[in-house]
């Protein structure tokens, strides 16, 4: 309540004393509206955005309260009329011209309502908001949350979930029907219950974007990558802000993706990457180093592993099982040739010139088995001292992930180590997590 | 199955085919299948030892057996005889052996089992931790898959 209104009623001083003192907590936030000379409030909480738009493309056959339909940058929402919808007076206003619209969202749904003229936000105190009187007139008591005071203006605050979300209201009381027949129906899709609107929203985009990655990409959010996901999806909030969120096709997912692949992913890696991979490895010194390569792809990575192995242990016997379901990728991978501007130092020692450019040394080829095999059929595999198995678990169907991570653990020697995805973790018992700069790695039982 | 051995199996498959048919022969999508599979009736089977161990099996329906066979003779066979069965496993043993000899121009050490015949109704060959490679051939004979599984010695 406003120094204003507690002067003007100074006989009443004590009971205003008290109201002064409610109304220093603001708690309450509302965008202020008129509507036929009247003010009105909707909470804030509802309002997505105010707009200024017009020309909207005519429903046949609609309620008479609903103006048409409106593309808000690429969302077709619905255009409702709050004054014909309350039987309040509305000017119409000349062809082509701008209507003041309060873009709103009640659970899932948006859409846009016209009234006379936006004011402000307003912050009241939510304890100081009365309940609607009875006899008030052109709105229905049932849309009325309450009546505020503020700055010397009563505000009518309209309860917009009973106004839009029509299946709750209707089972509360049909009688509704005949005061305002603007009432929108077929809005709210079901009668869920939703604590806290803007979370559950989200958690349904989230979750669609989760199916359209699988259906897309085969990509499965799991506990192995779920901590990447959460964090690209705030990510992508902010990137798309109101445009659509939800993955449309093959190349949106991709670009979602985009930053879930690790480090020189398909080719040779990077003096820098392969650094930070060799500083993890154990001691091999002088003896046989088994290592698993499930999802190679083409084989960069598995030569890359190949080379580093080879420079850091020049004496151990290296062996590599690299293994890819994709026949085309895996077919090119015993055969790749390089340019040699294009290799990184430490590969250059182990190639020599071929008739077409640079391939690896026999031998660093003679030291990878490339296979083609599927790691959800049986993994005949000897137990390995190092597992490299980058972005590919995502890619699997997540009962699948489970069985493959759980593989990883049986196939591995005590004190070996495993290497994910960058963004990927290891969900499973056994392992302890390796720090590390841009590599997920761990090693079993330490 | 290592990438370098499945060139061979197929280009043998391939060109021994298309030689004794004296057809076009088609070749289908490869896949890997790990669980046991029905044989279409008649089915020989070749061992692969060396650097590796293994085995390929060649699976065709009876009919399809029957022509090839007679094809392969210049004569019509019609019951399921000693000829017709010595006739396949030749053919079998013919790919194979290719195959082996290219493995072997790369420089992988393949030795061959005699092949031998199964033929019966209702036939499943199971080995459920083994992955095979198969090659489907299609030929105007019928439809012949090439079922490849070979691993290192560990």
């Amino acid at each position: 309540m406003s120094v204003h209104a507690a002067e003007k009623a100074k006989t009443e001083s004590a009971v205003h004393d008290e109201k002064k003192e409610r109304a220093d907590k603001i708690d309450f936030k509302m965008v202020t509206f008129s509507l036929a000379g009247k003010e009105y409030g909707i909470d804030i909480m509802n309002v997505k955005e105010i707009a200024k738009a017009g020309r909207f493309t005519y429903v046949p056959n609609a309620a008479p309260f609903v103006r048409g339909v409106y593309n808000l940058r690429g969302d077709i929402i619905s255009v409702i009329d709050l004054r014909t919808m309350f039987h309040l007076p509305a000017e119409r206003k000349a062809e082509g011209a701008l209507e003041s619209l309060l873009i709103l969202q009640v659970e899932e749904h948006v859409f846009g309502v016209i009234v006379d003229g936006i004011d402000k936000v307003v912050g009241v105190s939510r304890a100081g908001i009365q309940p609607p009187h009875p006899i008030f007139g052109d709105v229905n008591v049932k849309y009325i949350l309450g009546i505020i005071e503020s700055q010397g203006k009563l505000f009518i605050i309209l309860n917009v979930e009973k106004l839009f979300a029509p299946k709750k209201a209707e089972a509360e009381k049909t009688t509704v029907e005949d005061l305002a027949p603007g009432r929108v129906r077929d809005l709210g899709l079901a009668d869920r219950t939703m604590d806290n609107k803007a979370d559950s929203a989200g958690d349904l985009t989230a979750d669609f974007i989760k199916e359209t990655l699988l259906a897309f990409r085969l990509f499965a959010v799991s506990s192995v990558n779920d901590a990447w996901f959460r964090k690209r999806y705030e990510e992508w909030r902010g990137m798309r802000q109101a445009m659509d969120l939800q993955l449309k096709e093959q190349g949106e997912a991709e670009q979602f993706l985009e930053t879930f692949y690790s480090p020189c992913t398909g080719q040779l890696w990077s003096d820098e990457y392969a650094a930070a991979v060799g500083a993890l490895m154990p001691d091999f010194k002088g003896k046989a180093i088994n290592v698993w390569n499930p999802g190679c792809g083409k084989g960069h990575e598995t030569f890359s592993l190949a080379c580093l192995l080879k420079h850091k242990f020049p004496d151990a016997r290296v062996k590599i099982w690299a293994n890819d379901s994709d026949l085309l990728a895996i077919s090119m991978a015993p055969n790749m040739v390089f340019m040699v501007e294009n290799v990184p130092d430490l590969y250059v020692p182990y190639m020599v010139r071929g008739r077409n450019g640079w391939t690896f040394l026999p031998a660093i080829r003679d030291s990878i088995f490339f296979e083609f095999h599927d790691v959800l059929n049986a993994n005949p595999i000897p137990p390995a001292d190092v597992i490299l198995c980058r972005d590919t678990v995502s890619f699997l169907p997540e009962n699948d992930q489970k069985r493959l991570l759980a593989d990883f653990g049986e196939k591995t020697k005590h004190g070996g180590l495993l290497i994910l995805g960058t963004n990927e973790r290891m969900p499973l018992e056994g392992w302890k997590a390796v720090k590390a700069d841009g590599v997920s790695a761990y090693v079993k039982g330490a | 199955m290592r990438v370098e051995y499945i060139n061979p199996f197929v280009e043998a498959a391939f060109n021994v085919m298309k030689e004794v048919l004296l057809a076009d022969v088609r070749r289908g999508e490869l896949y890997l299948k790990s669980t046991s599979m029905p044989v279409m009736g008649v089915a020989a089977i070749v061992g692969l030892a060396g650097d590796v161990e293994g085995r390929v099996l060649f699976d065709m329906d009876k009919p399809t057996a029957l022509r090839i066979a007679s094809t392969m003779n210049g004569e019509e066979l019609e019951t399921m005889d000693e000829l017709v069965k010595a006739t396949i496993t030749e053919l079998a043993n013919m790919i194979t052996a290719q195959a082996v000899t290219k493995l072997h121009e790369l420089g992988f050490r393949f030795d061959l089992t005699p092949p031998a015949i199964f033929t019966g109704d209702n036939m499943e060959v199971s080995n459920q931790d083994v992955e095979a490679l198969i090659v489907p051939m299609e030929t105007p004979q019928g439809k012949v898959e090439i079922n490849v599984a070979i691993r290192e010695r560990a």
